[in-house]
């Protein structure tokens, strides 16, 4: 946002009394992209529901990536395509990173951000193996056809 | 971050809302739902009206239609009036409750003397006192189960059980909705697995042997690892050990192809083998079709027990099947057994520790709010219950040892203990905290980790290797 206000001081302090169009974000996707990548996940779902361009842009899951990996050092290059393979970044990311990190902010040691993305990544891959199940004809096996191992995470914390 | 209220404002004209007389409190409901929430703050997510629903889903998933707060059975309002019934224990209840342990008790030690008579009329009394007590939750519940297991007991005759009640179908579902509804199992496999891990770590060739495979939810995690370990996945072969399916369902093979799904879309080699035996004793180690070459794991998850007959002669189930295991020279054997002395010859010691036993079970599972996980893992707990109080002889099944015991039978039979490391420990503790329930601990005992209720433990995790043969054994050098 300080880069926008410096360029709208420059447009509109050379020629003021022009008609000239105000500066508008969506016309520079590049930096929408690069503030978008900053931000956290809550805000990144706002950000989605403001346009149309924004949802797109707020759906690629290069933007979730970062989100995942935010303070951990980056991952091998193997991740990306086991991640992908079970469902994308968006989706581990809202299904387990998130609700994991949220449950054990309150006793998180610096050193647990890693094995948190590890056991998040795991979850995430029982789940991606029950919905596989889903689409079995196996009877009253696997009716509901939404995830059931991620349940416990969604719950709420009953102290 | 962008998000001042300045910001949002000019960019109004050109927002799309998706439910726009709903968008101030779903923003609300999202800024609340970070700051320490009030338990109530968690309906916004559950609660039915539908304009809600389909704000939270736009926001959370674009291109999927369903996420996984929309499965909730239970309402707000019957949310809170179940926790209203928790809590209301009133001073008459728990004098009920006593009394009812106390007539347990008796009636146990009747039954165990043989007065059938006198545990007959106790029996009629306790369910009498039952309408007293609340049997929503506490003692009053598993209080119903026992008394519905002595008196099976009693009435049946010892053969009379749940173990040969249920088919495989059953209890399969069971076991399922029991991992979900609470973190035992959970525990027993990502424990196991990381004890796994590590023990393949350099092997290119690997070989799981399951003696209980179920839906094979132990091993996506363990695929998933392998395929992310450095140096790259090896080729995993595993064979899942289950009953036979009825009726033309080939049960094994179809959870084996979708475990082979799984490995194919993470690019590791993978191959599975189905045994169908009905006990595990029928398994003869031909069938698994063990390489030479490869790293050999075994697993069990809560079979071992099921292996300790009464008798105890020489060739006993647990001795035949231990030793053909060492014969196959395993890298590791994991084993999670339930934390419990369920297997004494005495029917009132029996029946008092599975007692104690059950209630902190059950105890640890009211914290679960999913139904019908919640139900349907009950049911499955009280199978367990009916088989320990119910059943003698070949019939029981659920003959639990605690883990000192394991130990003893385990170096005998020449295994000795691998210490579970640390990151199992880490690992374990971290699963533990995303339960919704905070009375859940792990703890490190000598190298094994057992996981409690409020201190009890109530399940042990352990892992073993065959001390090389000394003497005139089948096995590799």
């Amino acid at each position: 946002m300080v880069q926008n206000h410096r360029r709208e001081d420059h447009e509109t302090g050379g020629e003021n009394k022009e008609k000239r169009p105000k500066f508008f974000i969506n016309d520079h996707v590049d930096i929408l992209i690069e503030i978008l990548e900053r931000l956290d996940g809550r805000s990144l779902c706002v950000a989605a529901s403001v346009c149309r361009l924004w949802c797109t842009i707020a759906s690629n899951d290069s933007l979730w990536e970062n989100l995942c990996f935010r303070h951990v050092s980056p991952p091998p290059s193997s991740v990306r395509s086991v991640v992908l393979a079970l469902g994308g970044y968006k989706r581990l990311y809202t299904g387990c990173v998130r609700p994991v990190r949220s449950r054990l902010g309150r006793v998180r040691r610096a050193s647990w951000a890693r094995d948190e993305v590890q056991l998040s990544l795991s979850l995430f891959c029982v789940d991606y193996y029950e919905r596989l199940g889903g689409s079995n004809s196996n009877g009253r096996l696997v009716e509901k056809s939404s995830p059931s191992s991620l349940m416990f995470l969604c719950k709420p914390v009953n102290v | 971050m962008g998000n001042s209220p300045a910001d949002f404002s000019q960019l109004a004209s050109d927002a799309i809302l998706y439910n726009p007389s709903d968008l101030a409190c779903w923003v609300d409901s999202l800024l609340t739902e970070f700051a320490e929430p009030p338990p109530t703050c968690s309906s916004d997510f559950i609660v039915d009206p539908v304009n809600n629903q389909t704000v939270v889903n736009s926001a959370w998933t674009f291109a999927e239609p369903h996420t996984p707060q929309v499965h909730q059975n239970i309402t707000y309002d019957e949310q809170q009036s179940l926790d209203n019934q928790l809590t209301v224990v009133t001073a008459m209840e728990e004098d009920s409750g006593i009394r009812l342990v106390h007539m347990l008790m008796t009636c146990a030690e009747c039954v165990q003397s043989g007065d059938l008579s006198l545990a007959t009329s106790l029996i009629d009394d306790m369910q009498g006192l039952l309408t007293h007590v609340n049997t929503v939750c506490g003692i009053g519940k598993v209080a119903g189960h026992f008394i519905d297991a002595l008196s099976r007991r009693i009435f049946q005759g010892m053969g009379g059980g749940s173990v040969n009640g249920g088919s495989a179908f059953e209890n399969e579902i069971l076991y399922h909705h029991f991992y979900e509804a609470c973190p035992y199992l959970k525990f027993a496999h990502f424990t196991a697995n990381q004890a796994i891990l590590e023990a393949f770590d350099g092997h290119d060739c690997v070989h799981v042997v399951d003696f209980n495979l179920m839906h094979g939810l132990q091993w996506p995690a363990l695929i998933q690892a392998l395929a992310l370990r450095p140096g790259g996945p090896p080729l995993l072969r595993l064979t899942g050990i289950g009953p036979p399916s009825p009726d033309g369902r080939d049960s094994l093979r179809e959870i084996g192809l979708r475990l082979a799904e799984l490995a194919r879309s993470v690019n590791v080699r993978f191959a599975f083998r189905g045994v169908a035996a009905s006990r595990l004793e029928d398994v003869k180690p031909w069938m698994l079709q063990v390489n030479p070459k490869e790293a050999v794991a075994v697993n069990s998850i809560m079979q071992l027990h099921r292996l300790l007959g009464c008798e105890q002669t020489r060739n006993s189930p647990i001795d035949t099947v231990l030793s053909w295991i060492r014969g196959l020279n395993p890298k590791i054997m994991t084993v999670v057994e339930q934390e419990a002395n369920h297997n004494q010859p005495g029917f009132l010691d029996r029946f008092t520790e599975a007692l104690y036993y059950y209630s902190t079970m059950f105890d640890s599972l009211e914290a679960c709010r999913i139904q019908p996980e919640k139900a349907l893992a009950e049911i499955y707990i009280q199978r367990e219950i009916g088989n320990v109080v119910s059943c003698e002889g070949s019939a029981r099944v659920e003959r639990h040892e605690p883990l000192a015991k394991w130990r003893r039978r385990l170096s005998g039979a020449g295994f000795r203990a691998l210490r579970l490391g640390s990151n199992a420990f880490k690992q374990a503790s971290m699963l533990l905290t995303l339960f919704s329930a905070e009375g859940y601990s792990v703890e490190e005992n000598e190298g094994c980790l057992s996981l409690g209720w409020h201190s009890s433990p109530l399940i042990a995790a352990s892992a073993w290797q065959a001390v090389p043969a000394w003497d005139n054994h089948m096995s590799s050098s």
